[in-house]
């Protein structure tokens, strides 16, 4: 199987369409505003994805299964209690006089049977704009109710579901109803070959090959440990590697993911094959966390002093050094990277630059987005790595997967340049 | 951001998301939150109390592919849609005016040349004369985010940074 940006471009937009298909929908059946929120290809491990099904909240899903142009499975997973809104605002929308309250611990028959239409009208619009993009036709199967508090009731029977260690090419949308707090999450599990087939029909030149991006996905991986294992060292703070994957997006979509609130971060060029940005990004409290536990003489400084920033930019740059480190090594390549650039800001604010300067050249990205914490206290840390998308190509059709086992990736602090 | 089923009536909040621009009228708002490099570009017609907003990301859309299908993303092309869609919704061309605000440069990447806030400014600044439309107001360049409400029936624009003290907020 082999890929594109020209061919992930266009499963990205049928994501985008579909989703506005659906949100429409939604609007349609219940009255209620909503809005498109963002929308990915995600490329995730299987374990990955069970565990964003293991907050051990209770979910309801509504799954069917595709065939035609692309085969596979469509779900849609709400929240239980999302769900539970939703019926809510639909019964009383199809009948205002009535009082109707649907208990939370009793999801009866017309709960269910509810839910079940709604989902199915969701993943019938994803479909619709999918088919629409591509101009074909897509089967969809009568709709199976699905509940759990676990992956494994939405993943049974899917063949396609990824096993813990499979890299999945994954579409994840979210719509969101404007002023309240229904939103829910689509996912789809293509089969391989339907992918495969499409991809060949999508393509416009040779592509990559699907392992390789396996493979510089388990060098990421590495990447994205060092950073934690780099941040303990540091702070002393026990830190890991919450969430990690790999998202194809529009360069928008990356500052629109970012809280709108003020973060402290830190940014870096870096360059060779490939080259890029890295981001670190803190909230505020986690930042005086960091600082408090580095130097713990600047507390009385105000907001982020001088003592404050240079801790930051300290660990900014060993973090990034570690993350790089184990891309070079594996590529068996040189990646620079800059001095650390500090921003105390708007979140939006200290990402935006970096899309507007790869936006002269490209409309889509590969991000390597990971989120660091803390086991016992506030240290949340997300990490983007935006690379330029000629270089990737390139250093991914350099990669030797195999070598990605044989090096080790742990960057030694002797090595750093702390420039 | 394109929203589904808003009731008319009742002003409303839009959020103008990069690459999006939006019009409306009246006592409706329009934001960006925490514009870097992008630019929000407000037009509006201080007699017809129409106006719109967009979040440019670039400056030259007529170079660029897919500008007809993103005209929001590129400061000349979004300039060109804003005025069209206020037109076609009776505002008068003649009577328009512009503020402008963002296109910080946060960074000094080598790779970043001499700026990438700056170029999109420059292209705002360059349409709207080369339309006619007067740049009444504008808060751009630094080293700071912005973020931005404006009200399309008095053609406020206002410019809020990260700093909590009254410094914080400007009126445009």
């Amino acid at each position: 199987m082999k890929l594109d940006v020209n061919a992930l471009g266009t499963f990205y937009r049928m994501a985008r369409e579909g989703t506005g298909l659906a949100a429409g929908r939604l609007t349609h059946m219940t009255g209620v505003e909503t809005r498109v929120g963002v929308t990915k290809l995600n490329f995730m491990r299987g374990r990955e994805i069970r565990r964003n099904f293991e907050d051990s909240r209770s979910k309801v899903g509504v799954r069917v299964e595709l065939s035609g142009a692309i085969e596979g499975h469509s779900l849609i997973v709400f929240e239980r209690e999302n769900a539970i809104q939703i019926v809510e605002t639909l019964l009383e929308e199809a009948d205002p006089d009535s009082n109707l309250e649907v208990e939370a611990d009793e999801f009866d028959r017309m709960s269910r049977s509810a839910t079940t239409e709604v989902g199915h009208i969701m993943n019938s619009g994803f479909v619709d704009g999918w088919a629409d993009v591509l101009e074909t036709v897509i089967d969809v199967s009568t709709p199976e109710f699905v509940d759990g508090k676990t992956a494994e009731p939405f993943f049974e029977d899917v063949d396609e579901a990824p096993e813990r260690d499979d890299l999945a090419l994954l579409f994840q949308s979210r719509i969101e109803a404007v002023d309240t707090e229904i939103g829910f999450n689509h996912y789809l599990f293509p089969k391989r070959e339907s992918m495969a087939t499409l991809l060949d029909r999508l393509r416009t030149s040779d592509g990559i090959e699907y392992d390789k991006l396996d493979g510089f996905d388990r060098m990421a991986e590495r990447g994205a440990e060092e950073v934690a294992k780099t941040a303990t060292t540091l702070t002393g703070i026990e830190t890991s590697v919450d969430i990690r994957r790999l998202n194809f997006v529009s360069l928008e979509t990356i500052p629109e993911q970012v809280p709108d609130e003020k973060l402290v971060s830190v940014a870096f060029e870096f360059e060779g094959v490939p080259s890029g940005y890295l981001i670190f990004l803190f909230d505020e409290q986690s930042a005086r966390e960091i600082v408090d536990a580095m130097v713990p003489s600047s507390i009385d400084e105000d907001g982020f002093g001088e003592m404050g920033t240079s801790a930051i930019e300290e660990l900014g740059n060993i973090m990034a050094s570690g993350f790089l480190d184990g891309w070079a090594n594996v590529l068996d390549t040189a990646i620079d990277h800059s001095t650390p650039e500090f921003v105390h800001d708007f979140g939006g604010a200290a990402v935006d630059p970096v899309i507007v300067k790869l936006g002269t050249n490209q409309e889509f990205a590969f991000v390597f987005d990971t989120h660091v914490v803390a086991d016992d206290r506030e240290f949340d840390c997300e990490v983007y790595a935006i690379a330029d998308e000629s270089d990737l190509e390139r250093a991914l059709n350099d990669l030797d997967v195999d070598r990605i086992e044989e090096t080790p990736t742990t960057a030694t602090f002797q090595e750093v340049d702390n420039a | 951001m394109k929203t589904y089923g808003s009731e008319p009536g009742a002003p409303t909040s839009v959020q103008v998301g990069i690459s999006e621009l939006a019009v409306s009228d009246g006592d409706d708002t329009l934001k960006s939150y925490g514009l870097g490099s992008c630019l929000a570009i407000a037009l509006y017609d201080p007699d017809g109390e129409i106006g719109g907003l967009a979040h440019a990301m670039l400056p030259d859309g007529d170079t660029a592919t897919n500008s007809d299908r993103k005209p929001g993303k590129y400061a000349d092309t979004a300039i060109r849609a804003l005025l069209r869609r206020m037109v076609e919704r009776g505002a008068s061309y003649t009577s328009v005016e512009a503020k402008i605000a963002g296109g910080s440069d946060m960074f000094e990447f080598d790779s970043f040349g001499d700026g990438v806030g700056k170029r999109n400014a420059d292209a705002a600044r360059e349409e709207l004369e080369k339309l006619g439309v007067p740049l009444v107001a504008e808060d751009v360049g630094g080293t700071h985010g912005r973020t931005v409400e404006f009200t399309p029936g008095t053609g406020t624009l206002l410019v809020k940074t990260s700093d909590e003290d009254e410094n914080g907020v400007t009126e445009l």
